[in-house]
This record gives structure tokens, sequence and C-alpha cells, in this order.
């Protein structure tokens, strides 16, 4: 997961997990029918803001963010140069930066970098959005939404109990690497392909760990009674309190006020 | 069976004929016949391998329910027969805490945790609170209600497992080997909770381990199993006065009994279950000595080269808590030193850095006189080998040979040469052509045997070993342990972790006491044992005989005495 639950008393804590979804919806709406970077930027400006406020360790995005960097440059460039002026309703969109090749060939249009900054905006967006719900809301909460919402519970508890294991394998995988730097193995040293190479080694004892793994968790669901009743107890119930609900109407409003102001045509480019 | 059996709750009836896993050719019960009364405490005792989980796995259905295979037979565990009761149903009467505490935690949190048993049973909201105070109390985890479970050691794991289990308010209790990974103290806390639990609340235990000391002790009943089969029934004193028997059924025989067994003559037969028996029968017996003398051992070698030196060494994960204070160490080449401490002290943090995988965050670290710091990983393993301690974690080639071969191709030795490598040193830890077979078809103690292996192919000077007994059998520990003083006759430096304080007693020539990061002790291992007061306060207990040996020092008998049979022939001079 981006960032993990951590218990700690802040607002953004104390939100039902259905007013933090929907938010989390309004705002992944909203980012999807504008195609301004400008309005995207304030989206990510937002959702940073939410994770300081929810007193978030944002250093530890960076190990998300930085491999999706290059994936970033790539898709400012592919944009740039698919979309070509006419694809673009604003004359300052239709301004052609340069051209890759000689006789006006593959032109980079203003508006496909935009459309470009927006696709990066968006990620970037739900990465943190989605950050401020892992960090702010326990894995309970969600299980007994969905409980309540009669959807596939069991199925749910897997996903987030695999979720649960992945600190473990991890911690699996850097021993199994420090065991070969110990026999003279340079892991994450040279060129790409000697780095990835180096990591091969670490499949097979990982797979055969995990394998035995997911054995044992299945004998220690069966030995906690998992599935032993038709319904379980939740520890704490879930619940809508009046701070809820007020912000759930204003998050309806911001969503159908962009919505009525998107088919204005605001924020197309 | 022909006479029904008295059905009770907190009860277990057994009659299996036979049970063989499906992707299995031979039987791996047999002739299996059970009947435990509610309140009893049971240990199951046997070598590796010899059925001890499957046995346990019968109680609650997880045989046949979960593992599938041939079963001929009939468990009533509280009264319900487990083949017409679903694993889940049963799990409210009978609990079960496997081995592998890491993958019985679910939650985020410790209470989350404790409370998903309960909750699964659909216990009322109070009844989870209250269950989960008490079982974390009970578990000596009171105060941890709201602590990450990531963030927890080895043995608070293995306890919010047992946790998780008494939650759920069980009648009959069934762990399987809990004490694996816990030091002395820890050990001894377990069975301690499991008494206490059979006192106020009537449950009955099954417990499986190698503990025999403590088996001994806590236990009402002991089960032996071998290939499959249960080959001895009894009370434990029964079984660990009979020496050579328990011997035979690989289980290590507390050094009490052996005592009394070893001075016992001809017809008269001597039993103590205690130090405190074995001292009250001997103080009888001995003479008062009018000059009780002060036995110092002769001190470790200390006059070949120094090869590890550490200068102040300090070392901390962040800036609020360090690890290790001021370590200040200086092993010379050729020695066998012993680390050992309670869980978390920082022996094996300290161990990191003698290759290089962790690096001082202050002081220094000298290997044969070089500065370390500077000195990569791979570099400084050409020197200080490093074997950690689950031999998984470090296997991960798809043949014997292919493993033992990965350090030497990363070296660079040529194919002739590490051909002769391979042989060399899989003759030398008894497992010749073993070659072409694949690592996790062999059992655990070849497997640790295999990850040694693949180190003493690349012929270091220095062999740090992580608990290197941890999990084995006794005669697993043993072995391995012999394998250790051939290395070290050979010239090799070793140093060791180990909470086995009996290895460590026989073993090595110097012992280092961790604690809370600090090394408060350090001497040869017979005046480091005579200091029971100091090493109790770190949660430490010698070996059984030594204990002896210290309290009857009035009467003449030497405090520097680490083996049984020491001890036994200074004792029986004495006598005469």
């Amino acid at each position: 997961m981006l960032i993990e639950y951590y218990p700690i008393n802040t607002q953004l804590h104390k939100l039902d997990v259905r007013t933090k979804l929907f938010g989390f919806l309004a705002i992944t709406i909203i980012a999807f029918i504008f195609l301004s970077p400008v309005i995207n930027f304030f989206l990510v400006l937002i959702s940073l803001l939410m994770l300081i406020w929810a007193k978030a360790p944002i250093k530890r995005l960076n190990l998300v963010i930085k491999p999706l960097i290059p994936i970033f440059i790539i898709m400012l460039v592919i944009t740039g140069f698919t979309y070509s002026p006419s694809a673009f309703e604003s004359e300052f969109n239709r301004n052609i930066l340069f051209y890759l090749l000689p006789d006006m060939g593959a032109p980079f249009t203003v508006g496909g970098f935009q459309l470009g900054l927006t696709l990066v905006m968006r990620i970037l967006t739900m990465v943190l959005a989605s950050s401020v719900i892992t960090f702010t809301t326990q894995i309970e909460d969600i299980l007994q939404l969905f409980k309540k919402m009669k959807m596939p519970y069991q199925l749910a508890f897997v996903i987030t109990t695999g979720i649960r294991f992945i600190p473990t394998m991890q911690k699996k995988a850097e021993m199994i690497q420090e065991a070969q730097i110990t026999r003279g193995a340079e892991i994450g040293t040279g060129g790409m392909i000697k780095r990835i190479k180096s990591f091969i080694p670490i499949l097979i004892p990982m797979i055969v760990n995990s394998l035995r793994m997911s054995d044992n968790l299945a004998v220690a669901m069966l030995n906690r009674g998992f599935g032993a009743m038709k319904t379980s107890t939740d520890l704490e119930e879930i619940k809508m309190t009046t701070k809820d609900y007020v912000i759930s109407i204003i998050i309806m409003i911001i969503l159908v006020s962009a919505i009525w102001a998107r088919n204005k045509n605001v924020g197309v480019l | 069976m022909n006479n029904r059996p008295e059905l009770e709750r907190g009860s277990v009836f057994g009659d299996v004929e036979k049970f063989r896993y499906a992707d299995s050719t031979a039987d791996t019960l047999t002739n299996i016949k059970i009947n435990i009364k509610k309140g009893e405490i049971i240990g199951v005792m046997g070598r590796t391998g010899s059925g001890k989980t499957s046995l346990l796995m019968l109680l609650n259905g997880l045989i046949p329910h979960f593992f599938e295979g041939e079963f001929k037979g009939n468990v009533i565990s509280n009264t319900m027969n487990t083949q017409r009761y679903r694993v889940q149903t049963l799990s409210r009467f009978i609990g079960m805490v496997l081995q592998d505490a890491e993958t019985q935690i679910f939650s985020l949190t410790v209470d989350k945790d404790v409370a998903f048993g309960p909750s699964n049973l659909a216990f009322d909201r109070d009844k989870i609170r209250n269950a989960v105070t008490f079982s974390l109390e009970a578990v000596g985890l009171k105060g941890y209600e709201s602590r990450m479970t990531t963030g927890l050691s080895g043995g608070e794991k293995q306890r919010v497992a047992i946790a998780g289990v008494l939650a759920m308010e069980p009648e009959i209790l069934v762990l399987d080997e809990p004490t694996s990974e816990l030091d002395p103290k820890g050990k001894l806390e377990i069975y301690e909770l499991l008494n206490k639990l059979r006192q106020k609340r009537d449950v009955t235990i099954i417990i499986s381990g190698h503990d025999s000391e403590e088996m001994l002790h806590y236990v009402d009943r002991l089960m032996v199993m071998e290939n499959g089969k249960i080959v001895w029934e009894g009370k434990p004193e029964k079984l660990f006065t009979d020496i050579t028997l328990t011997k035979n059924l690989g289980i290590c025989p507390p050094e009490i009994t052996e005592i009394g067994k070893l001075l016992s003559n001809g017809d008269k037969e001597t039993l103590y279950l205690t130090v405190s028996e074995c001292v009250a029968d001997l103080t009888k017996k001995l003479k008062l000595s009018s000059t009780p003398i002060d036995n110092k051992a002769t001190n470790y070698n200390s006059n070949s080269p120094i090869i590890i030196e550490t200068n102040n060494l300090c070392y901390s994960y962040d800036k609020k808590s360090s690890v290790l204070k001021n370590i200040n160490i200086k092993i010379h080449k050729g020695e066998f030193v012993a680390l050992i401490g309670k869980n978390g002290a920082g022996k094996t943090t300290f161990s990191k850095h003698l290759n290089g995988l962790l690096r001082p965050t202050n002081g220094k670290i000298f290997i044969n006189g070089r500065d370390a710091f500077n000195i990569n990983t791979a570099e400084l393993s050409k020197t200080v080998g490093y074997v950690f301690q689950n031999p998984d974690h470090q296997i991960f080639a798809a043949s014997v040979k292919e493993e033992i071969e990965y350090g030497l191709k990363a070296y660079g030795f040529d194919e002739e040469e590490r051909e002769k490598r391979v042989k060399n040193v899989l003759r030398f830890v008894g497992m010749e052509n073993y070659e072409e077979r694949h690592p996790f078809s062999l059992g655990k103690g070849e497997r640790q045997k295999l990850a040694v292996s693949s180190i003493l192919a690349m012929t270091p000077q220095i062999l740090v070993i992580d608990e290197p007994t941890t999990g084995q059998d006794w005669e697993g520990a043993l072995k391995m342990m012999s394998l250790l003083k051939e290395l070290h006759a050979k010239g090799h430096t070793i140093i060791t972790i180990t909470h086995n304080m009996r290895l460590a007693a026989d073993y090595a020539d110097r012992v280092i006491v961790f604690a809370d990061g600090q090394v408060v002790l350090d001497d040869a291992p017979a005046n480091i044992f005579k200091q029971t007061d100091i090493l109790n306060k770190y949660f430490i207990t010698p070996p059984q005989s030594v204990l002896v040996a210290q309290n009857l020092k009035p009467f003449g008998i030497m405090d520097n005495l680490l083996t049984v049979n020491e001890l036994v022939e200074n004792i029986k001079s004495k006598l005469n």
C-alpha cells in the first residue's frame, strides 16, 4: 500500500470511511472531467494538503513517485507528439512548439503538452488521495463497509490480508538479499541489466516462501474461526456523525458545481 | 471404538488407525490412541519429522479436513467427532497455536488482532473487549493494545498468537512448538502461563516442543512420537530417569535427572527433578569442606593475534533509540565465542557489523587490523562468513551444488576449483552425493548444514553463525555443534549466537553476554555461568549442572565445572 494506516487522532482519522470514500470518488470524477492542467494541479495540491493535515509521513511517497518519473516524462513526450493541432478547441493550444522531423513532420503541440501534464497530475492526485484514505482508515472499517453493503466480504478480507503481508514479504526479500550479498553478490550496483539479473535469484525463495505462507495462513484463519458463523462482530460500529453529513454535503455541492462548470466548457483544452 | 468412551467436555479421545497425506507414499500417522482428560497438560515430544504436528492437527480436525489424505479412525474432541464438524466450528472449543507466529497475525494493531477470533465467533462486543483484555494480560502483553503488530519482536508475536487463540475461550488448547523462537526466560513464561490457565480455567493443554526441563516440571503426561507412532507415554519423570531410552528417542534429558542417574549406584536409584532437590540430597551426603576453593577457569587464549576489534561501536536505527552502545570487544584468532542474551539484546545487530551488513553509526570496527568501514560486504565476506538464522532465507538455488557454487562463482573461482570445493565441503559436513538434490527436499537439519556449507566453501577465516540450533531437535543441535567444533579445530574463528546455555557452556571457550545493547559480561564460560545473580538480572539461566556445582561449593565441589560428566566425577570423588 502507499502509506499504511497509523493510529493517530486527526480530524481525517475520525471521519467515517464512507465520507472519505465519497470524497475520493468526487476528486476522481473532477480530475477526469477536466482536461486543464491548472485545475488538476489544484487537485494535487488539495490532496497533498490533506496528507499533511493527516500528519502522514510524506517522505515515504518518494518510494512510489520516484519510479514513476520516467513514465511521466514518456507521457509528456508522447501526448505532445500524438495530438495534432486540430484536436484542441483554443487557439493557444493549437500552437506548435517545434517539429521533430524536417518539413513540419511530427509537430509538438502546446495542447498535447498540457494534456500530458494533466495526465501526470491525475496520477499524482490518485496516488496522494488514495494515500489519504489508506493512512487514515483502518482496514476493519473498510471490511465492515463491505459487509454492510452485502459485498463479498471474504474476498475483501483476502485482499486486505494480502496487503498486510506486503511488509513481511519485503522483509523476507531483504533477508534473502543480505544472504546473497554475504556470498559476494553485488546487488543494486552495475548497469540496468546486471541489476535486474541480480534480483532473479530472489524470486525463487520468495515464491517458495509465499506458497508456504499461504498454506499456513489458511490454516491460521480456520484456527481463528474465520467463517464459523454467518455473521461476525465488529469491534466498533462505523457511524456517520453530523460532521460527516456536513462534509458529505459540501463535497456534493463541489462535485455538482464542477460538473455544471464542465458543461459550460470550463477547463477544456 | 468398541466401548464408547465417556464423553466429557475438554476431553479428547482418539483412535486413528492411519493417516497418509494425499501426496505422500508413506503413512504419516499409524495406530494413534489418544485419551486425554479435562484439565490435563500433555507434552508431545520426539524428533523433527516424527509426526508431532500431524498428531496435533488431528485434534481440531485440520486433519482430515484441511490436509486431506487417507484417514481411518475417529477423533472426539470436546465431545465432538472432528469428522462431523468444520474446523471453524471446532475452533470455538479447540484452540490451536501454530509454530510460525508471523502467519497467525492478521491485523495491524495488537488489540484488533486478538479480537479477530472472537469476532469471527460473533461474541458480543463487551465480551470481546473483556476477552482481549484478559488474554493480553495473561500472555504478559498488557499495555500493548494499540501497538502495531509489524513492529513486534519474534517473542512478542508469539505471545500475540497465543492471546489471539485464548480470546476465543477454548476448552482445549493445542500449541505446536510455541517456544522455539523464545529465549529461556520467554520459554519459562509460556509454561507458567499454561499452568495458570489450567488452574484458573481448567483448560486442557496439549503442547509440543523440545524443552525437556520445562516439560519435566510442567506437564502431567508425555507422549513421545517416532515415525508416526506414539512409542512412549507416561509421566515425564519416568522417561527422563531412563537416560538411555530418552536419548534413543532423540530427546535431550534434563541435566538434573542425568546427574541423579549417574550418581545412582547399582540398586539404589537417585531421582532428582529440581536443582534444589538435588542440592538438598547431596548436602546430606557430602561433608563440609574446610577450605572451599574459589576456582577460576583459565582464561581463553589471548595470546594469538587480534582478528576483530571494535572501538566504542554504536548503532542506532534512528536518532531516538540506540541498539548498540559503546561495544568494545577484541576477538583473537582461533577463539570459539558464544554471544548470549535475551531476545532483542543486540546480538544479531552486533554480529551483522562483522561483515558490513550494518555499519556503525559511531565508533569503529577493525577486521584483521583494517578499518572495515570502507570495505564492502562482498569483500569482507571473504574473511568473515556469515550464516543466517533461518536457512530458508539464504537458500535460493535449484540444487545443492548450485547453492554452494553461488558464492564461488561470485568470487571468480574456475570450474575445476569449484567442483573440488563443493565435493570437499559436502564430504566435510557429511552430505556426500547430495549435489543434485533440491535444497527444499532436504530436512531442516540438512538445510542448515547446506547453509553452513555454502559459506564454508569460500573458506572464510571467521565464521559467524546466528542461532545454528534453533528449530532443530536435540540430535540435530548436537550434530551442528560438533560440526562447529571440528571447524574450530581446523583453525577457524567461530562466533555463534545461541539461546541454548548448555551448548554455550559445553562448546564455547568464551562467552559474551549482551543486555540492552551493551556487553555486560565477557569471560570464559565457567567464569560467566557462576555469576548466577548477575545472569539472573539479564534473564539468563545457567545450565542446571552449573547451578548444582554453585550450591555445593561449601562442600569442596569445584565451581568451574560445565558439563554433567565433569560435575558427577567431582561429586563422586568427594563422596568416597
